[in-house]
């Protein structure tokens, strides 16, 4: 019997020892450890990197452990560690799931930050709100940006035909676009991607029309002639051999290092205003930005600010004091605001704007002038969009492809989109 | 060292083990064997059929990964079943994939394992180098590289152009070929049935070729009716095996179309269908009621590849 008494304890001395292990280490720790998500390019975590070490100099107590993903694999590891109860303290949110995350109460209201440890009040009514929902803080803004079209100027210029600028219309740049497809300097090389299946572009395209991608009840905000005549413009423009075939731009990841521009498949790409020192970075060729080509020279730009992306905090974080710090020190400090740049976008504190414009470079400089160039221009945020909404944008791409590969006709495309689109709304 | 000497004195106390219920006694025999599963134990009931089970449960609820799950009853199955374009694409992709990867990849199998079987020089060093494939197998890079020898000027493409003046589409991002690539991959991925086969090949008595030669039969009739019937258990069971593996395929595909399943819905699999219903539009309920009907679908499949190969496969009894 002995024996058997030894073994036993032998077992459950090795347990305890274990469990003490493990339930003893976070008591014993004295420094608070906090782990950061982000979305983006290897520019983008350079530099955040940098500011998350910076912050060490600040706060040495406080040890920051950055993760970060390309756009497509982001949410679904996001969802992944907030379903497992396992989400970074500090999370990257997008305008477009900060609603289907801070409704689901996945992060934490930050209202009673403002003002003390947060020091936001100099970013404007417009740009604190843009982190709102249903009237609480949930995110705050990391820099104000709007949809962009980046080209490369000396390409353009080779082929004698007119490079995109501000006011151009629709009917001109594709008209362009041909004309460059027709002297391209190489083969497989075309005048732009296709943003046929762009969401943020056919959005641009509605509110110049005067629609929106979601009505006031949270319906959709146009019709399938709508989506047939952009569709359509963009088959022109496919078939004249102005933008690339359908096949290029299948292989466009939604991302700066798979578009065509950067490919090497095309002059121009339509991006957000904050990609462009990404794509800059990326692209040996010098490149140039504007504004959206217009439906009509009286039209309105279809443009707005909108916050490129927000810094939350998880519901589950216990460190949301020290979280709420180092948002505040990549949003509100100096040292923080100009290793970011302007990279997620232009800061929306205008102090901190205004200090950074002077210390940046020729790349960082356009993307600020272009903000300032189309701001007179520019129309409020769109409304809130409807649960389900972040699935539409898929929707949209593959039935633009559809339509690109001709397997449907662009009115048929429009068709399509509706009533998926109705489907996918209706769905709860 | 606990359990040696426990296992060591257990002979010399016989009157101790007597003296508990029968029952105590079987435990008290097999706990070192217990302990030893325990690894395993823990991996299937933690890993495996614990989240199993788990699933059952969300594939009656509209579970969203954030907020607690409300029970919806059969809604998920009735809206798959009835009212669901995506999936009938889904099944129709992964359908295609299991019909034409299965026996391509067997054939081919096959085909390697009888080169190798006619006992050449060095045949380890070429069996580890042709299995090399199956062991990178599901990995990310193998599609990252497939990815770049399909791509629109890829190495495909260059060859092509070098050697026939033929300009090919992008192959990956064309929903005419973009399955016929993952195809392919899997073609390529050879290995493991082939060694199978290579086993069972070498089970053939060498006699039998000898009379079938002496009675005048060809390579080809020696082949049909000494080689085939004799491996049809190995082939049978290579077929159920890869059949499963291909209805779970998943890594390929979600690498070639950035998990979109795209262009068009063409690389679709089931299951990249099921983690974008999960993770991409918080819809963990139905994406486990989608599981579970990929598990009945296998199910069923691999049922009547039992009912069947009763026709068909000759066991050597």
């Amino acid at each position: 019997m002995p024996m058997v008494l030894d073994r036993r304890s032998v077992l459950w001395g090795g347990l305890s020892v274990l469990s003490l292990a493990a339930f003893n280490t976070p008591a014993l720790a004295q420094a608070a450890r906090l782990r950061m998500i982000w979305w983006g390019s290897q520019e983008r975590a350079d530099r955040t990197n940098k500011a998350i070490a910076a912050f060490k100099g600040v706060k040495p107590d406080i040890t920051i452990a950055g993760e970060f993903a390309g756009w497509s694999d982001y949410w679904p590891r996001l969802a992944t560690q907030v379903a497992g109860r396992n989400a970074p303290d500090v999370i990257q949110m997008d305008y477009r799931y900060i609603f289907e995350y801070a409704r689901r109460g996945a992060l934490a209201p930050l209202d009673d930050y403002i003002g003390k440890a947060l020091k936001i009040d100099d970013f404007g009514k417009a740009n604190v709100d843009s982190g709102r929902v249903d009237g609480k803080l949930f995110g705050v803004n990391l820099g104000v940006n709007s949809s962009v079209v980046i080209y490369d100027k000396a390409a353009w210029e080779k082929t004698g035909a007119k490079a995109p600028s501000m006011g151009q219309t629709w009917e001109e740049f594709a008209e362009n676009a041909i004309a460059f497809g027709k002297k391209k300097p190489k083969p497989g090389y075309f005048a732009t991607a296709d943003a046929s299946g762009l969401e943020p572009s056919f959005e641009n395209y509605l509110r110049q029309n005067k629609k929106a991608l979601f009505a006031a009840d949270g319906q959709l905000g146009y019709e399938p002639a709508d989506v047939a005549a952009w569709f359509k413009m963009w088959q022109d423009m496919r078939k004249g051999g102005g933008c690339v075939p359908a096949d290029v731009q299948a292989l466009d990841q939604l991302n700066i290092e798979s578009n065509a521009l950067t490919t090497g498949k095309a002059a121009t790409a339509f991006a957000h205003s904050n990609q462009f020192v990404g794509y800059q970075a990326l692209n040996k060729a010098k490149l140039a930005l504007t504004a959206y080509p217009k439906v009509s020279a009286s039209s309105p730009s279809g443009h707005y600010l909108k916050p490129s992306m927000l810094m939350s905090v998880s519901a589950t974080s216990q460190n949301v004091p020290n979280a709420v710090d180092f948002i505040n020190f990549l949003v509100a400090n100096p040292a923080g605001v100009d290793l970011l740049g302007v990279e997620r976008g232009v800061p929306a504190s205008t102090a901190m704007r205004d200090q950074l414009t002077t210390k940046l470079d020729e790349v960082s400089k356009a993307m600020v002038e272009y903000i300032a160039a189309i701001t007179p221009a520019v129309d409020p945020l769109p409304i809130n969009p409807p649960q389900g909404a972040g699935e539409l944008a898929f929707v949209l791409t593959r039935v633009s492809q559809e339509v690109a590969f001709g397997r449907i006709t662009p009115e048929e495309g429009g068709e399509r989109m509706v009533s998926e689109a109705t489907r996918t709304l209706s769905r709860k | 060292m606990a359990l040696h000497s426990e296992i060591l004195s257990k002979e010399s106390r016989p009157a101790a083990l007597r003296s508990r219920g029968a029952f105590g006694g079987v435990l008290e025999r097999n706990a070192a064997g217990y302990v030893f599963l325990l690894p395993w134990l823990l991996g299937f009931f933690g890993l495996t059929l614990g989240p199993a089970l788990a699933s059952l449960y969300l594939s009656f609820t509209n579970y969203d990964l954030l907020q607690s799950p409300d029970w919806v009853g059969a809604a998920n199955y009735v809206r798959i079943l009835t009212d669901d374009p995506k999936f009938s694409a889904a099944m129709q992709v992964t359908f295609t994939y299991v019909i034409l990867s299965v026996p391509l990849k067997l054939a081919f199998a096959l085909a390697v394992a009888m080169a190798f079987n006619r006992g050449i020089k060095g045949l380890t060093l070429y069996r580890a180098i042709f299995y090399l494939p199956s062991l990178l197998g599901s990995s990310v890079a193998i599609a990252v590289l497939w990815r770049q020898l399909f791509a629109s000027d890829g190495l495909i493409n260059m060859a092509l152009w070098q050697l026939f003046g033929f300009e090919g589409p992008s192959w990956i991002s064309n929903p005419d070929y973009a399955l016929y690539t993952l195809v392919m991959l899997s073609i390529w991925q050879f290995g493991s049935p082939m060694i199978i086969f290579l086993a069972g090949l070498r089970q053939i008595p060498t006699d039998m070729y000898e009379a079938a030669q002496m009675d005048g039969a060809g390579k080809a009739r020696q082949f049909f009716k000494i080689t085939l019937p004799l491996l049809t258990p190995v082939i049978f069971f290579n077929g159920v095996i890869q059949t499963i593996e291909a209805f779970k395929a998943f890594t390929p595909a979600f690498i070639i179309s950035e998990g979109t399943g795209g262009p068009i819905n063409s690389t679709l699999f089931y299951t990249l269908y099921l983690y974008q219903e999960a993770f991409g539009f918080f819809r963990m309920g139905y994406a486990s009621a989608l599981a579970w009907i990929l598990v009945i679908i296998i199910s069923l499949f691999t049922a009547f590849s039992f009912l069947g190969a009763r026709y068909w496969v000759h066991y050597d009894d």
